[in-house]
């Protein structure tokens, strides 16, 4: 799995010693989302906290919750949370991105790629996929 | 056109996956020394002075001495607004996971 050239991802990882079910259920829980948070564990279930709203793209119960959000005036942002199974407990591993960004930003990487191409062919660079003709 | 267009510069300078890890983990970092980015890579202090080299030349990263260090810091443009929002986006992380595991925690003492 390649990560996209300038993808602006975070990700965090927390290693707990509950079992994934366990932690899935605390996720019902949800004030450690932040203030007054709400999160329905369902597709198309609302999430609030704080001043961000969203909703819920993927529940796989225990294993995997997506959502999106974005506070007013912000981007929107995906979340992808993993429970992972390990020895002696769970690996909560989330990760964060902007992929409507990374959209903006890949056009804008094109237009620079075409133009510094000119007449000289593709110029490559990891991780882009060269927009293929036919 | 300009004999060298910068933005060869910055998109070979970020077409190494080492080096795109050490350009987050720099913004990250805000500003950190060559020794301290490679305890955090799975490279050589060396490999990790030569890719910040890459970098600064394609005006990515900048250097300052102090003391009898030199530390490296993201340089203002396009990407350093992508280096604060993760900075930012992972402090808020690392609070809600750590809120998280206090969470679990209370269920490990109290069952």
């Amino acid at each position: 799995m390649e990560a996209p050239t300038m993808n602006k991802a975070v990700e965090r990882e927390l290693l707990v010693p509950e079992a994934p079910d366990e932690v899935w259920h605390s996720l019902t829980e949800p004030a450690w989302l932040g203030e007054d948070a709400s999160i329905e564990l369902e597709p198309a279930g609302e999430v609030r906290a704080g001043e961000r709203s969203g909703f819920v793209e993927e529940a796989d119960e225990p294993r995997r919750l997506v959502f999106w959000w974005s506070a007013p005036d912000e981007e929107t942002s995906r979340v992808e949370l993993d429970l992972d199974k390990v020895e002696g407990g769970t690996r909560v591993r989330v990760t964060e991105s902007r992929p409507l960004e990374l959209l903006t930003l890949r056009a804008r990487d094109l237009a620079v790629e075409l133009d510094v191409a000119g007449g000289t062919g593709p110029v490559a660079y990891a991780g882009g996929a060269a927009p293929v003709m036919g | 056109m300009p004999a060298a267009d910068p933005a060869d510069a910055v998109f070979s300078a970020l077409a190494d996956g080492t080096r795109r890890d050490l350009f987050a983990l720099l913004g990250q970092h805000g500003e950190a020394s060559a020794t301290e980015l490679a305890r955090e890579l799975p490279v050589s202090r060396q490999a990790v002075q030569k890719h910040l080299g890459l970098l600064a030349g394609a005006g990515l990263v900048a250097a300052r001495r102090a003391g009898r260090e030199v530390l490296y810091h993201p340089t203002p443009g396009p990407m350093s607004e992508a280096l604060e929002w993760m900075a930012e986006v992972g402090r808020q992380w690392d609070d809600r996971l750590a809120a998280l595991d206090r969470q679990l925690a209370r269920g490990r003492t109290s069952a």
